[in-house]
C-alpha cells in the first residue's frame, strides 16, 4: 500500500506539472475572454485577478450579436464531417491496399504519401488559387472541401497503413478460408478491430480542419463562407485594433469540444497512434 | 497494443448499437442543428419572394474586398448603408468581402495567379507593382476631377506612373500620420516634442519614468512608415525627384545614428518585435510616452479608457534638420484588375464614392481623408467639432497635417513599383534595426541597402516601370 501511494505521488509529481502547463492556455483564455478592456490594459492591474468592471459576459455578447460566429461555427463543423468523410472514404482502401496488397512497394509507397503531407500550403496556394478559380469555387466552402483531403488523405492513408500491418494476417486469412471475399472481410473483420486507428483519423482529420488557415484565407473572403480560423482573424482585428476579450472567447468556445473529444477517446487515440508503431 | 485495444473496442460497439447512448445523442443533436441552420437559410431566402433575376433580387453584381477597418461603425455604414443604397439606385447587388490588413499580400497574389476575383481590390499602399495586372483607372480620375476639382498631390504621386503614363490605382482616402503623444508626461519634464531634438532630450528621462518612446523597428507598416519620414526630417530619402535611388546619404546616416542614440537612451527592445497593433496597446495601457501612428491610438483610447484618451495628444511630425517632412499612415487604394467581371460598375462605384466622400470622412470618425480634398467641405470645422475629442478640438491638427506635412512614399519622387516591392520588404526597417542593434555602422547600413534597392529599382526599369 504504502509502495503504492508512493507511486501515486511520484505520478503526480512528474504529471502535475505538464498538467499546468498544458491547461494553463485554456485558463487564461478564460479569464482573459471575462475581463473587461478597461481592465485588460492597465498594466498596473493583477492580470491574474479581476479589475476594473470584470468579469463581464460583454466580449461573448459582441461575439455572438455583432459578428457571424456562429456561422462560422456551423461552417467550420460542415467542412469538418465532410473533410473526413472523405479521408475515410480514401484512406482506409488505400492504408489496408499499401499494407497488404502493394508488397514490398507498400512501405515506399506510405513514405512517399507522408512526404506529400510536409509540402506546406504557403507553397501550394497559389496554384491553387488557378485550380478553385478554374473551377468556380472561390469563396465557396466547396473549396476548403476540395483542397483540404491533399493533405488529410496522406496523413491518414500513412496511419492506417501502420495500423493494419499490427492487425494479424491470420484473423483476415481465417475469414477468406471461410469463404468471405475481402469486402466482407474488411468491413467485418479489419475496420472493426482497426477502431481506434479510424477514431484517431477522425479526430486528427477533424482538428486539422478546424486548425488550417492559409487555404481558407487565401480562398474564402466573403463573411458567410468563413471559418472560425479566418472568421475571428479578420473581424476581430482590426487594422491595428485587436478586441483580445472577443478573440479569446472565439477560440475559447471551439477548443473546449476538440479538447474533451480527445480526452474521451484519449485511450483509442494512443492506440490509433501507436498502433503500427513496432512493425 | 493492437490486441489489447481490440478486446476493448468491441463489446462497447455492440453495446451503443443496442440502446440510446450520449454520443448518439449529441451526434443526433449535431445533424439536427445543421439542418435547422442551413434549412433555415434556404426557407429564409425563399421567404423573400421570386427573386427578379435568377437567384437575386438585383440585376448586377460587384464585389468589393477590403480590410476590417479599425472603425467597426465605418464597415458596417459601408456594408449596410452605403453599398445598398448605391446598390439600389444602380440595381447592383453589392457584395462586400473583408480581410487582415496584413493578408492583403496575399489575397492579391492569389487572385492575380488565379486571374479571377473581385471587381475592387483595397490596398493599403501603392500597388505599382501590380501595374500590369490592372486598368488604366484615368477614366474615374477624369469622372471626379470634373466635379470635385484638382485631385490632391498626394493621391495623384501614389497612383500616378509617370513613366507609363498610367494611373495604376485609385485613391479614394489616405490617413495622417500624427504624432501621439503623453501630454501629462511630457508636461512633467517640461518639453515638447516639437522636434526630434527635443524627443532625444526627453527620452531617457521618460524612460527612466517607465514611459519609454516607442517607435518600432520591424517588419511593419507603422515602422515603415515612421522610419521613413524620420529619414526624411533629416534629409535622408530613398529616391530623388527623378525616382533615382539615392539612400546612401548623408542624411541617411545621420538618421540612423540619431535613431541608434534614441533606442539606446528612450526605448526598449520590444521595438524590434513591433506589430501593427504595438503602438496602439503600449500607449492604451499607458506604458508609452509617444508613438507614430495614425488616430487609432487615441480613438480606442476614448472607448477603453476616456480619462487617459484626454491625456493623449497629436502634433505634427518632430521637425528635424532637413524640416517637417511626414508621410501619410496609409494610402488607401482601389485597384480595378483586368480580369475583374464588372469593370463598368467597379468605376462607377468608386467615382460615386469619391464625388461624396463625407460619409466615409465621418463613419471613419475622420481616419479616412479625402484624396480629393474638396470631396468633403469644411474639414476643419468639422474637426473642430468632434463630440467626443478632450480637449475639444483635439482633432484639428489633423487639417494641418494633412495639408502640410504629408508626402507620398518615395518623396520627393513618385511611388513606383520599386518603392513598392522595398516597401513591402520592409528594407528599411531592417536598416534601421541593423544599426540600432550594434550589427552594422551607419555608413555601412546605408551602403548596403541602398545597393539591394538600387537591384530592384533595376529589375523594374528593366521591365519599362520606372
Amino acid at each position: 500500500m504504502p509502495l503504492r501511494r508512493r507511486d501515486k505521488l511520484i505520478t503526480y509529481l512528474v504529471v502535475g506539472p505538464f498538467a499546468i502547463v498544458l491547461a494553463f492556455p485554456f485558463y487564461w483564455m478564460l479569464q482573459t475572454s471575462l475581463k473587461s478592456e478597461l481592465d485588460l490594459y492597465n498594466t498596473e492591474n493583477n492580470p491574474f485577478g479581476w479589475g476594473e468592471g470584470s468579469p463581464t459576459l460583454d466580449n461573448y455578447r459582441f461575439l455572438f450579436s455583432d459578428t457571424q460566429y456562429v456561422h462560422w461555427l456551423l461552417n467550420t463543423v460542415l467542412v469538418g464531417l465532410v473533410v473526413v468523410a472523405i479521408t475515410l472514404a480514401v484512406a482506409l482502401p488505400a492504408g489496408y491496399a499499401l499494407a497488404r496488397l502493394s508488397g514490398r512497394w507498400g512501405q515506399s509507397m506510405g513514405v512517399g504519401l507522408f512526404l506529400v503531407y510536409l509540402v506546406p500550403p504557403t507553397l501550394l496556394f497559389l496554384p491553387l488559387s488557378r485550380v478553385v478559380a478554374e473551377l468556380g469555387l472561390q469563396d465557396r466552402l466547396a473549396s476548403l472541401i476540395l483542397v483540404y483531403p491533399g493533405f488529410t488523405i496522406p496523413f491518414a492513408t500513412w496511419l492506417l497503413m501502420g495500423f493494419f500491418k499490427s492487425i494479424p494476417r491470420e484473423l483476415e486469412d481465417a475469414a477468406l478460408v471461410d469463404g468471405a471475399s475481402r469486402l466482407r472481410t474488411l468491413v467485418w473483420i479489419v475496420f472493426p478491430i482497426s477502431l481506434p486507428g479510424i477514431l484517431t483519423v477522425i479526430i486528427f482529420t477533424f482538428s486539422l480542419c478546424v486548425n488550417e488557415f492559409v487555404y481558407a484565407i487565401a480562398f474564402i473572403t466573403h463573411s458567410d463562407s468563413k471559418v472560425v480560423s479566418t472568421g475571428i482573424y479578420t473581424e476581430l482585428i482590426r487594422g491595428d485594433v485587436f478586441y483580445w476579450g472577443a478573440l479569446m472567447a472565439a477560440t475559447l468556445i471551439p477548443s473546449i469540444p476538440l479538447a474533451l473529444l480527445y480526452n474521451t477517446f484519449l485511450d483509442r487515440f494512443i492506440a490509433g497512434f501507436t498502433g503500427g508503431a513496432f512493425r | 497494443m493492437a490486441d489489447s485495444s481490440k478486446h476493448t473496442d468491441r463489446p462497447e460497439q455492440d453495446v451503443a448499437g443496442e440502446r440510446t447512448t450520449r454520443r448518439k445523442i449529441l451526434e443526433k443533436a449535431g445533424v439536427g442543428t445543421l439542418l435547422v441552420v442551413y434549412g433555415g437559410a434556404a426557407t429564409k431566402t425563399a421567404a423573400a419572394g421570386v427573386p427578379k433575376y435568377r437567384g437575386k433580387e438585383l440585376k448586377e453584381t460587384l464585389r468589393i474586398v477590403q480590410w476590417s477597418h479599425f472603425v467597426p461603425a465605418y464597415d458596417k455604414w459601408f456594408d449596410n448603408v452605403y453599398t445598398k443604397r448605391w446598390g439600389q439606385a444602380n440595381d447592383t447587388e453589392v457584395l462586400v468581402d473583408h480581410i487582415n490588413v496584413s493578408d492583403i499580400p496575399a489575397r492579391a497574389a492569389a487572385e492575380v495567379a488565379a486571374q479571377s476575383g473581385h471587381d475592387l481590390f483595397f490596398f493599403l499602399s501603392p500597388p505599382a507593382a501590380y501595374e500590369d495586372q490592372v486598368i488604366d483607372h484615368k477614366e474615374i480620375v477624369q469622372a471626379v476631377t470634373r466635379k470635385r476639382g484638382k485631385m490632391g498631390q498626394l493621391a495623384f504621386r501614389s497612383t500616378y506612373n509617370p513613366r507609363t503614363k498610367k494611373y495604376f490605382a485609385f485613391s479614394d482616402n489616405y490617413v495622417p500620420d500624427p504624432a501621439n503623444y503623453r501630454a501629462d508626461l511630457w508636461g512633467e519634464i517640461g518639453i515638447k516634442p516639437t522636434t526630434w531634438d527635443n524627443v532625444l532630450k526627453a527620452a531617457p528621462k521618460l524612460k527612466a519614468m517607465n514611459n519609454p518612446v516607442g517607435i518600432g523597428m520591424s517588419n511593419e507598416l507603422d515602422s515603415n512608415m515612421a522610419l521613413m519620414a524620420l529619414m526624411m526630417c533629416f534629409g535622408g530619402f530613398i529616391q530623388n525627384d527623378k525616382n533615382r535611388v539615392v539612400l546612401n546619404s548623408k542624411g541617411t546616416r545621420e538618421a540612423l545614428k540619431f535613431a541608434k542614440a534614441l533606442y539606446e537612451q528612450g526605448m526598449s527592445n520590444e521595438i524590434f518585435a513591433w506589430t501593427p497593433a504595438s503602438n496602439n496597446q503600449a500607449m492604451v495601457a499607458g506604458r508609452l510616452s509617444l508613438a507614430m501612428n495614425a488616430i487609432s491610438i487615441t480613438r480606442t483610447a476614448e472607448l477603453v479608457n476616456p480619462d487617459l484618451a484626454a491625456k493623449i495628444q497629436l502634433l505634427p511630425i518632430p521637425a528635424g534638420p532637413n524640416g517637417r517632412l511626414g508621410l501619410e499612415h496609409v494610402m488607401g487604394c482601389y485597384v480595378i484588375w483586368k480580369f475583374a467581371k464588372n469593370k463598368r460598375l467597379a468605376k462607377k462605384f468608386l467615382a460615386d464614392l469619391e464625388t461624396k466622400y463625407i460619409g466615409a470622412f465621418e463613419n471613419s470618425k475622420f481616419y479616412n481623408f479625402p484624396s480629393w480634398p474638396n470631396s468633403v467641405s469644411n474639414i476643419t470645422r468639422r474637426l473642430e467639432r468632434d463630440p467626443v475629442a478632450k480637449p475639444a478640438a483635439k482633432y484639428k491638427v489633423l487639417g494641418e497635417i494633412a495639408a502640410k506635412y504629408t508626402k507620398n512614399v518615395g518623396y520627393p519622387g513618385t511611388s513606383n513599383a520599386g518603392i513598392d516591392e522595398m516597401f513591402n520588404k520592409f528594407l528599411i526597417p531592417q536598416m534601421f534595426a541593423e544599426v540600432a542593434q550594434g550589427k552594422r555602422t551607419p555608413d555601412d547600413a546605408a551602403r548596403t541597402y541602398d545597393g539591394q534597392i538600387r537591384e530592384i529599382f533595376q529589375k523594374w526599369r528593366d521591365l519599362g516601370k520606372i
